[in-house]
């Protein structure tokens, strides 16, 4: 009985707020001034991005300055775990070496299921981040969500299947720099004709061929996608390299 | 018709609730992990994917929405994600369980034994 009463307390405020005090909160009928501000900043005026989803807008837009030190800070923590795990070229040579016991790796039936779901993962993630101006998500969101895909095929078949299929550590890097690279000529562009770091609406057209892409927004959310997924993927390739074989590397060294 | 849906959309999600609340209780309650993964399965199913299709059928159904399409749409294929991966995921638990052999059964009946 005593365990009763904590869950009809519970129940009872749940119950309370949904049908007593929801009604009575007063409706709003018109727009605050923060909300003014915002729109004005996002969707309405000659210098907002043009973009229907605000968070994206403000934060690749007039906060964007903000969201490139926060991007840095998510690259020096990638390149801080890079650090950890680093390899020289024989060795990295010899991580890539299958072991034995990774020949069978799970069953058929999480194979081929993995085969399908990540199809479908790399077309969710893209649709996440080249619709961030459009709908909620963006760059970042999307590439944490392409990173899944790598990370489930890792668990599926192994790190060794995604390497013999030309997606080593190199390669994820190369695409992560690409996508750094991108960021930062994106913010650079406007300099060029006249504007200020980072500057969005009259300098990228809004529209290319009738679709909306709110300017510099989708380049920044494409390239951030790139990076993001590229830094993550890296990570977990490094991350499944099996402990026996750094073992025997930290070993080899002490004895050297 | 739109109606039909809403309210078909609407009795998925109340199952939804019942399912998960079944899963969480099972997981409570179920004697070992072979069991116990019985009731994860209700929750994944039962508890994620009915109702989110039940949420696409109530976004097609209601006319007040905007962006109907693109909610229902975006359910649809996050059940179909779901649908697929909650079984292959619950499969390789217990394979890997059975495999390594630190989980404690008695069977009635080990099917995969027989195959080794």
């Amino acid at each position: 009985m005593k365990r009763l009463v904590p869950l009809i307390i519970l129940l009872i405020t749940i119950f309370g707020l949904a049908y007593y005090i929801t009604p009575k909160l007063p409706q709003q009928t018109e727009l605050r001034p923060l909300g003014e501000f915002y729109l004005k900043n996002s969707y309405f005026g000659d210098y907002s991005a043009k973009s229907p989803e605000v968070v994206t807008s403000i934060l690749w837009d007039y906060r964007g300055l903000d969201t490139l030190f926060e991007t840095s800070v998510f690259f020096i923590a990638i390149i801080g775990s890079l650090t950890l795990f680093r390899l020289n070229k024989k060795q990295e040579e010899e991580a890539k070496q299958k072991a034995e016991e990774f020949r069978i790796g799970l069953t058929l039936i999480i194979k081929s299921v993995t085969r399908v779901i990540v199809v479908m993962i790399l077309a969710v993630s893209a649709s996440i981040a080249l619709h961030g101006h459009l709908t909620p998500g963006g760059g970042f969101q999307g590439g944490s969500a392409l990173a899944v895909a790598p990370l489930l095929i890792i668990a599926a078949y192994s790190k060794y299947a995604l390497e013999e299929h030309g997606l080593d550590k190199t390669r994820a890097l190369i695409f992560r720099s690409i996508g750094l690279l991108g960021i930062a000529l994106v913010a650079l562009v406007p300099l060029l004709s006249g504007g200020f770091l980072m500057q969005n609406q009259p300098i990228f057209p809004a529209k290319l061929g009738g679709q909306l892409v709110s300017g510099s927004l989708i380049y920044y959310n494409f390239f951030e996608f790139l990076a993001v997924g590229a830094g993550f993927t890296a990570v977990f390739l490094l991350l499944a390299i099996p402990e026996k074989v750094f073992k025997k590397f930290l070993r080899r060294e002490a004895n050297e | 018709m739109s109606e039909i849906l809403f309210y078909l959309g609407a009795v998925m999600i109340t199952i939804g609730g019942i399912c998960d609340l079944f899963g969480a209780l099972g997981l409570l309650k179920f004697p070992n992990f072979y069991i116990r993964l019985h009731a994860a399965t209700v929750g994944t199913i039962g508890g994620a994917v009915v109702p989110l299709f039940g949420v696409g059928f109530l976004a097609l159904g209601a006319d007040f929405l905007p962006h109907k399409y693109a909610i229902a749409g975006a359910s649809f294929v996050t059940g179909i994600i779901v649908l697929l991966a909650a079984p292959a995921g619950s499969h390789a638990l217990a394979y890997a369980a059975h495999k390594t052999k630190i989980v404690k059964w008695e069977p009635k009946c080990d099917h995969l034994e027989v195959e080794e």
